[in-house]
């Protein structure tokens, strides 16, 4: 993560297809020009696992089936708890074997078809059921030195409770952290970034869909608010130099070719 | 059997209750469903019989009669120590064959929605699941089954016109029993189980009942469940810890079990457990209707949530806005301990 | 072994209203899936025939565009799929669907095993399972936890009962109906859902099962349903609490302390 932030290259969310897709062909292509085009780039491609718990292909599967090529240090998988102990390995021996290093270790969304990891499964003890706490103690157990371990953090969750959690992390193996979306200066952020020793990098919200930015923080945000992602982008890389970008939500077609002269020291 | 020339609707009479019977004693929910079923009769003029077939049941017919039954059909077998679908579907279809009922009513538990469906196909009838409203037709004895369907965003009436008896099944504490009257009198028929080769193809080797494995929110006055919103597992520590100050139980909205967060036992609502305490507390829950069918019968439903829009905030008798992670802690507090 | 696995193809969400002017039901544009019992039906029996060989097959009764979650359901690991389709199948209820199912597996030649899902989340009877077994005079076993083991000629399962469970040994061929906490169905592969979107499916009609046509459809179902409506409302005047967490806290209490419930 500091060698991302370092040399300025973004983070970029690319969500895989969802298992039940009409148009899984279409999907599957439209998957691999976005990954290829993040690669081209020089940025950090971010594969999510689940996301919101609607079953959706694996990222490894994906670079697997399709062909698509890993370069160090540009592909991070997402890796939550709702798994069964063997697919988790095998996801994690996939990483291995094509090269990705980056993981981001999250609880996750789980839904009524996905399995969820439980506590003897991976070795844990003492807790009812699994978090990325324990996945993220498991991952670095069972793989030592393997993984850049990231995790997320949530400015608007109540505050004591969040950075406690975050000291459970940090803990339990995390090196970088990767925030909910941030749309402002944010005294949480401010406060995460002057106590935390591990490299952080803010969500970026690109898309315009204010209802679902309203779901992911957690507080309603009017709907008459005018939000130009890219200026918040920038303004973000203004208030915080120190930094790294996650964009989720990206638009390839409207929005990819005007980042590429957002992120200036 | 479908109705025709040879087989009348007039030869069918009386609406019969199947008792629930667990570990040798007859459930309430038996009691709930003579009570319905009495007021279906008494619209037909015809009677209330209750079939028990169980182990050493015999001495428990007298509630049954004092509850509103004409007649007890008892089949006292050591074959019906156990859940025993095939032998207790045959045994009601020849039953059901002799005497002949109109309409016959079972718990919609997990023992009567797997006997009931093996007797509508044997019997060749119409079966309704999960009835929470009957009617009848007084001149031609229909029943009007109303049950919740497309998760209970829609009330069906179903009927079965053309074929008796008409078979429905009905959630525990969606009817109500009638008081007991121990100066009722009524008529006890003993029939035998008529043994069958078919017999040995299941044997039931093992049972366990446990008031402890069960998480009783059928019996709980106080339940406080919890839905999305309390955003993990660790959400229901705080439910717990308010749980037990109150003597009460937890439970969840599907979500939270679909997410994994809590063991399915947990659940209420359509798909889940129907409850009817004096207390609901619903914390983060929205209140989709599949849920709400399954407490909205409770005494005092009170919601809490950061929303104050949701559908359950608009049923509740005490809807607090707010987050629950910073008014649970805060009640908990000013509970004392016990 | 030869397991039948009946799925069934259902709406993703139960959203659902009365058109005021037809009074028909309104469910414009919902997405239809498997039904999420039958994930796990199709898991077990992809595990057994991981312990005993021979083979899994699907069967759905639907529509044509019900193929999709026998697809679905061979990109998890059933090796074939049968759908059964037809006008004359449409309108059936429980009694009729479970027949027709009945009829099919007897025209595949029978089964060791047939699996069902507890229920389908659009229905929510659990009729269909029992109704086959029924029809086909087998053994039965419902809410199914656990098979706590098998041989290819008898299976024991553990039934989840409201307060506990029981274990009963089933001799084959016979009906289970399966919950969730059963197993835990594998995601299927991108290169299993792949391969599935190639297999051929055939489209059995009741001839061809050699199913009596007074038992199947609307004809065959001994139930008709006469109404629809809206749920009834449940609107009271409801009292509102608000302010900081202790005010809260303190008047929730106060107001149950007044009706002696704590």
């Amino acid at each position: 993560m500091k060698k991302h932030i370092a040399n300025h290259i973004y983070h970029v969310e690319i969500l895989p297809p969802k298992q039940d897709s009409e148009k899984l062909d279409a999907d599957l292509q439209a998957f691999a020009e976005k990954y290829q085009r993040v690669l081209d780039s020089g940025y950090c491609i971010c594969l999510t696992d689940n996301a919101m718990g609607h079953l959706s292909f694996q990222g490894t599967e994906m670079i697997q089936e399709l062909g698509l090529s890993v370069k160090p240090d540009q592909v991070m998988i997402h890796l939550n708890t709702f798994h069964t102990k063997a697919n988790l390995d095998d996801i994690l021996q996939a990483c291995i074997g094509q090269g990705i290093r980056d993981l981001l270790v999250v609880t996750g969304d789980g839904s009524d078809r996905l399995p969820k990891l439980e506590p003897a499964d991976i070795g844990a003890s003492g807790v009812e059921s699994v978090t990325s706490v324990e996945l993220l103690r498991y991952i670095g157990q069972t793989y030592p030195g393997a993984f850049n371990l990231g995790v997320a953090f949530n400015p608007y969750e109540p505050e004591d409770h969040e950075f406690a959690k975050l000291d459970r992390k940090i803990a339990a193996g995390a090196m970088f952290v990767i925030t909910q979306p941030v749309i402002a200066r944010n005294a949480v952020v401010d406060k995460l970034l002057a106590t935390c020793p591990l490299p952080v990098a803010l969500e970026a919200w690109m898309s315009k869909k204010l209802h679902l930015l309203s779901q992911a923080v957690g507080y309603e945000i009017p709907e008459s608010t005018v939000f130009d992602p890219i200026e918040t982008l920038r303004l973000l890389h203004r208030t915080y130099p120190q930094c790294g970008m996650y964009l989720s939500l990206l638009g390839f077609k409207t929005q990819y070719h005007l980042i590429t002269d957002t992120w200036v020291s | 059997m479908r109705l025709n020339p040879a087989v009348a609707r007039g030869a069918f009479r009386n609406v019969w209750v199947v008792a629930e019977v667990l570990s040798g004693h007859i459930q309430p929910v038996t009691h709930e469903l003579v009570g319905a079923a009495r007021a279906l009769a008494d619209v037909r003029g015809s009677e209330v019989w209750a079939i028990v077939l169980g182990s050493g049941v015999a001495g428990q017919t007298g509630g049954l009669i004092a509850c509103g039954c004409d007649a007890v059909i008892v089949v006292d077998d050591p074959a019906f120590a156990a859940f025993n679908d095939e032998a207790a579907a045959r045994t009601l279809v020849q039953l059901i064959d002799k005497y002949r009922p109109e309409s016959v009513l079972c718990g919609a538990t997990t023992c009567g929605r797997a006997l009931i469906p093996r007797v509508a196909v044997l019997a060749d009838c119409g079966l309704t699941a999960d009835c929470t409203g009957l009617a009848i037709d007084p001149d031609n004895g229909d029943l009007l089954q109303t049950r919740p369907a497309f998760g209970g965003n829609i009330m069906a009436t179903i009927r079965c016109s053309n074929h008796r008896p008409q078979l429905a099944t009905v959630r525990p504490r969606v009817m109500k029993a009638l008081d007991a009257d121990p100066r009722r009198t009524g008529r006890v028929i003993r029939e035998p189980l008529t043994p069958d080769p078919s017999d040995a193809l299941k044997r039931v080797i093992e049972v366990f009942h446990s008031t402890e494995t069960a998480v009783n929110l059928g019996d709980a006055s106080f339940i406080i469940s919890g839905g999305r919103g309390l955003k993990g597992p660790e959400g229901f520590n705080l439910l717990r810890q308010l749980a037990s100050r109150v003597g009460g139980a937890v439970g969840a909205s599907r979500a939270a079990v679909d997410a994994g967060w809590i063991p399915y036992a947990h659940q209420v609502g359509q798909t889940g457990q129907t409850v009817q305490s004096k207390v609901y507390m619903a914390c983060a829950i929205s209140g989709q209707i599949q849920h709400l069918v399954g407490m909205q019968s409770c005494d005092l439903i009170i919601a809490l949530d950061k929303n104050p829009d949701t559908p359950m905030m608009q049923i509740a008798d005490i809807a607090i806005v707010g987050d629950l992670f910073e008014i649970l802690p805060e009640l908990i507090r000013q509970i004392p301990a016990t | 072994m030869r397991i039948v696995v009946c799925i069934k193809q259902v709406p993703a969400t139960n959203d659902a209203s009365i058109d005021p002017e037809t009074k028909r039901i309104v469910r414009e544009g919902v997405k239809a899936i498997l039904n999420p019992f039958d994930t796990y039906a199709v898991e077990e029996g992809v595990l057994l025939r991981e312990r005993f060989g021979g083979e899994v097959v699907v069967l759905s009764m639907g529509p044509p565009k019900a193929e999709a979650v026998l697809r679905e359901a061979v990109s998890q690991g059933a090796d074939r799929a049968i759908l059964l389709s037809h006008r004359a199948f449409g309108g059936s209820d429980t009694w009729a669907t479970s027949y027709a199912l009945a009829c099919a597996i007897r025209k595949l030649g029978g089964a060791d095993l047939v699996i069902c899902g507890k229920q389908a989340v659009d229905g929510d009877t659990a009729q269909v399972g029992p109704g086959i077994a029924a029809h086909l005079g087998w053994p039965q076993a419902t809410h199914v936890m656990q098979v706590r083991s098998a041989t290819p000629e008898t299976l024991v399962a553990v039934r989840m009962h409201e307060d506990g469970y029981d274990v009963c040994e089933l001799t084959l061929p016979a009906v289970i109906t399966v919950v969730k906490d059963i197993n835990s169905p594998r995601v299927p592969t991108l290169r299993g859902r792949l391969a599935s979107q190639k297999m051929e499916i055939p489209v059995w009609t009741p001839e061809m099962i050699g199913a009596d046509t007074a038992k199947i459809g609307l004809d065959g179902s001994p139930t008709r349903v006469v109404k629809t409506e809206p749920p009834p409302p449940r609107n009271k005047a409801s009292r509102r609490i608000t302010g900081s967490p202790d005010v809260c806290a303190a008047e929730l209490l106060h107001e149950l302390r007044t009706r002696s419930l704590v």
